[in-house]
């Protein structure tokens, strides 16, 4: 009931929960014209660290991908922004290859990382896991100490010289803030730390393996208010040594924290560009009825 | 509930066998006499007649040899609790009651004058320090002796065994090897000869010494007035029941659980310890431990992370839980035919041919190794559901936020899933442990005996010998319980006896769920 078009490439069926999502929001009533063409991404990407073309993803039968096509700008701070089940998350594992852990995810296109196909069966995958790092919605501290869980990364890559690992713990965590609170007692389980730290930990772990890329899929959507603003004061200072790559669905968290903005829909790009201008003013009608609150 | 009262049961009995109960002279209408200790009282329903069972020990007395006897109530006339009546427990024929009337001991010297108590008591020291000194020390050259007999008779086995291969053989064997073989098997034979004439030369010393000792006897005078001359050597321990105090039984009570602990079994099992069985029952439940656990986690990890879903994973699966629900002596005829006929034959016609042509099986007959493996198929499923359950139950973030920092699926598993994982399969272990304990029905066929000998783990090279046979607790309550000759006597130790193996039992789940506590509060995440 709802045609919508890709213009190269034709999406056949709208996937089950994008489908499932249109009926309940009844204010959906009018067909969406045309998704973002390949050439909308904005010229200004000079050096772009990924390049994502016509890429396709199935799960099984079910269509969550349609031809996305964009460029990720380097050392910037990238939102993935759209409505629930529109297959930001998805896209965003693409980048990392978790969909290889899914049987019946199965990917078509081209993403290249520098250069690099990395869709290619061939690449390493735990190569290409090192140099983009994720943080995941559920912040997931592993059973061990403070300590072990940022050193995590750097012992399963061989590195087990002491000074190193102290160090590059130090780091992280200093990097994460979270060395004043935790400093004192780094060799105690991390699962006694509190929510928002807990976060932070996993952002400590995965930038202690010195990611290029860091994806975060709805980092702060479990947490409190004041967490959320250490993370994203974290998200601002990082900007400056990583990519980062975010998934919100919190609008004004992607208009604070992001430099770009992509607006996804129904598993096709719908529209990209800089943040300010994506806010302010939106190509695509549909872009607009979802950052004004009007559907989604 | 049930469960409980059984428990209650075993427990009021169980502990209650040790404690030294008075001995009652019961004066009979006919004018008689008798030394007992009380057992019961029962009313026959129809006739109302009370009757009441004494034990009346001095089996070698009683024209039947038997110690329990019943005796109506109304014909005995009085009860009295004489304090000097003596309870001497025996090398044989079980306990003996009577009154200390005197001792001769030709072999003995000691001070005279003493009242009959202090020499019984002095002559008794004196003859347990001549046993341990002479007797005791020939019992232990004897048995070294046997290993060394043991060991040249494989010798001589071997090498005839290789002779006759030889000689079956192509012709080419030269008669030089069959020269020096002859020497040699002369040689052994020298040297077996030399071992028997010593071992029996040891022997006649140790009876010469044994008999001289057994003329040292107490005289004790019995309900019916005769006095019976009682050797010194047989006597394990005595009491006086009726003359101790709270804490004089209290310390016997102390030295029959130790006995019970760390000695070996007396009278066809229903006196003395349970020290074999305890450590055969031990022994066991680690061996299986070993065998079935690694075996157990693997398979479950195989299941539960590795195999690709299919029809192949899905049957073995099935398989793996219906294996559960087998009845456990058919793991017993499993064990007997794969294990010991199959695996046991193998390794003996492989390793011990030459006793294999002897008839004599070393691996292809019942052993603590097949028995331990046996219990471990048994318990295969639970380690293996619990492996693959504790697996699953983990939350999908852990594994990705691993994968997502460029951990190899072996890294995964190893770092972060295992020690996760860990408190279930703990869990899994208690489980197999417990039901491994208690199982006897397929040891019974594969290798547990009323009485082993030996023991699989001693001070004789290789040390562990799993090829042997052990005893058992469960099966010790089947034996002394349904198959002893006497079972009146044997009564209080099928209590003891289950109450050690609910201990032991209880014990060992105890350890394992401690540790698997002290894991839970290492692993288990709070946030899942």
């Amino acid at each position: 009931m709802m045609p919508h078009s890709v213009p190269s490439k034709v999406c056949p069926e709208p996937f089950a929960s994008g489908a499932e999502h249109s009926r309940q929001n009844g204010q959906v009533s009018a067909p969406f014209p045309e998704s973002a063409q390949p050439g909308d991404t904005p010229a200004a990407i000079a050096h772009p660290v990924v390049q994502v073309k016509d890429l396709h993803l199935y799960y099984g039968r079910a269509q969550a991908l349609c031809g996305i096509t964009m460029d990720f700008p380097r050392h910037q701070v990238t939102a993935l922004i759209g409505p629930s089940g529109c297959g930001k998350s998805t896209f965003l594992r693409c980048l990392n290859r978790m969909n290889d852990l899914i049987d019946e995810a199965r990917t078509v296109g081209v993403i290249l990382l520098d250069g690099q196909d990395i869709t290619d069966p061939a690449f390493d995958v735990i190569e290409l896991r090192r140099r983009v790092g994720m943080v995941f919605q559920r912040a997931t501290p592993f059973p061990k100490s403070i300590y072990e869980n940022v050193a995590y990364g750097l012992r399963i890559g061989g590195i087990s010289s002491r000074a190193l690992l102290d160090e590059a713990v130090e780091n992280s965590l200093r990097r994460a803030g979270l060395w004043d609170e935790v400093k004192d007692r780094l060799r105690e389980s991390a699962l006694g730390l509190s929510g928002g730290q807990h976060q932070r930990l996993c952002i400590a772990r995965a930038i202690a393996v010195h990611p290029e890329i860091i994806l975060m899929d709805e980092p702060c959507s479990a947490l409190d208010p004041r967490s959320t603003a250490r993370i994203e004061d974290l998200i601002a200072e990082l900007r400056s040594e990583y990519t980062i790559i975010i998934v919100t669905h919190n609008m004004q968290q992607a208009a604070r924290v992001s430099d770009y903005a992509a607006f996804l829909y129904e598993g096709a790009l719908i529209e990209f560009g800089p943040t300010k201008d994506l806010f302010t003013k939106p190509q695509k009608k549909e872009t607009e009825d979802y950052i004004t609150g009007r559907f989604g | 509930m049930f469960t409980a009262l059984l428990l209650v049961v075993v427990l009021v009995n169980g502990l209650g066998a040790f404690w030294p109960g008075p001995v009652v002279q019961a004066d009979l209408a006919d004018g008689g006499t008798i030394l007992g200790k009380w057992i019961r009282q029962e009313t026959d329903p129809d006739t109302k007649a009370r009757t009441v069972q004494f034990k009346t020990a001095n089996r070698e007395l009683d024209p039947q040899r038997m110690d329990f006897h019943w005796y109506p109530m109304e014909a005995i006339r009085h009860l009295s609790y004489p304090p000097n009546v003596f309870v001497l427990e025996r090398v044989g024929n079980g306990d003996f009651y009577g009154f200390l009337e005197d001792v001769s001991a030709p072999c003995l010297v000691f001070a005279s004058g003493d009242d009959a108590k202090k020499r019984f008591e002095a002559a008794i020291a004196e003859v347990r320090r001549q046993q341990a000194a002479e007797v005791q020390t020939i019992a232990r050259r004897l048995s070294s002796l046997n290993y060394e007999l043991q060991a040249v008779r494989h010798a001589i086995l071997r090498l005839e065994y290789r002779r006759k291969r030889a000689a079956q053989g192509p012709a080419s064997a030269d008669s030089v090897v069959s020269v020096e073989s002859d020497d040699r098997l002369a040689q052994l034979r020298r040297e077996e000869q030399r071992i028997k004439d010593q071992s029996d030369g040891l022997v006649a010393e140790k009876l010469a010494r044994e008999e001289a000792l057994r003329r040292n006897v107490a005289l004790f005078r019995v309900g019916s007035g005769q006095v019976h001359p009682i050797p010194l050597v047989d006597i394990v321990r005595w009491y006086q029941p009726n003359a101790m105090g709270l804490a004089a039984k209290l310390g016997h009570y102390l030295s029959k659980i130790w006995e019970l602990l760390t000695e070996e079994p007396r009278e066809s099992n229903t006196e003395g310890g349970l020290f074999p069985a305890i450590f055969g029952t031990v022994m066991l439940v680690f061996l299986m431990s070993v065998a079935c656990f690694p075996l157990g986690v693997l398979a479950g990890i195989y299941l539960g992370e590795y195999a690709r879903e299919g029809t192949l994973v899905r049957l073995v699966r099935i398989a793996v839980n219906n294996l559960a629900g087998i009845p456990s002596i058919v793991y017993g005829i499993f064990g007997l035919g794969f294990f010991i006929y199959g695996l046991g034959g193998l390794v003996d016609r492989w390793f011990f041919p030459e006793r294999v042509a002897a008839g004599i099986p070393t691996y292809g007959t019942g052993g603590i190794l097949w028995a331990s493996m046996t219990l471990g198929l048994l318990t295969l499923p639970v380690v293996i559901v619990a492996t693959e359950e504790a697996l699953r139950t983990i939350p999908r973030g852990f594994r990705e936020a691993s994968y997502a920092l460029g951990a190899t699926k072996l890294q995964t598993l190893v770092r972060v899933l295992l020690p996760m994982a860990s408190p279930g399969m703990m869990t899994g272990f208690i489980l197999a442990m417990a039901r491994a304990a208690g199982e006897v029905a397929p040891l019974m066929i594969t290798g547990v005996v009323k009485l082993a000998p030996t023991l699989p783990l001693d001070g004789h090279f290789p040390f562990f010998h799993l090829d042997r046979k052990f005893m058992h607790l469960g099966f010790h309550i089947f034996d002394i319980g349904f198959q002893s000759p006497n079972v009146e006597a044997s009564k209080p130790m099928v209590y003891v006896t289950t109450l050690l193996l609910v201990l032991i039992v209880l014990v060992m789940s105890s350890a394992a769920i401690y540790l698997r506590n002290q894991m839970r509060k290492r692993y288990q995440s709070r946030t899942v």
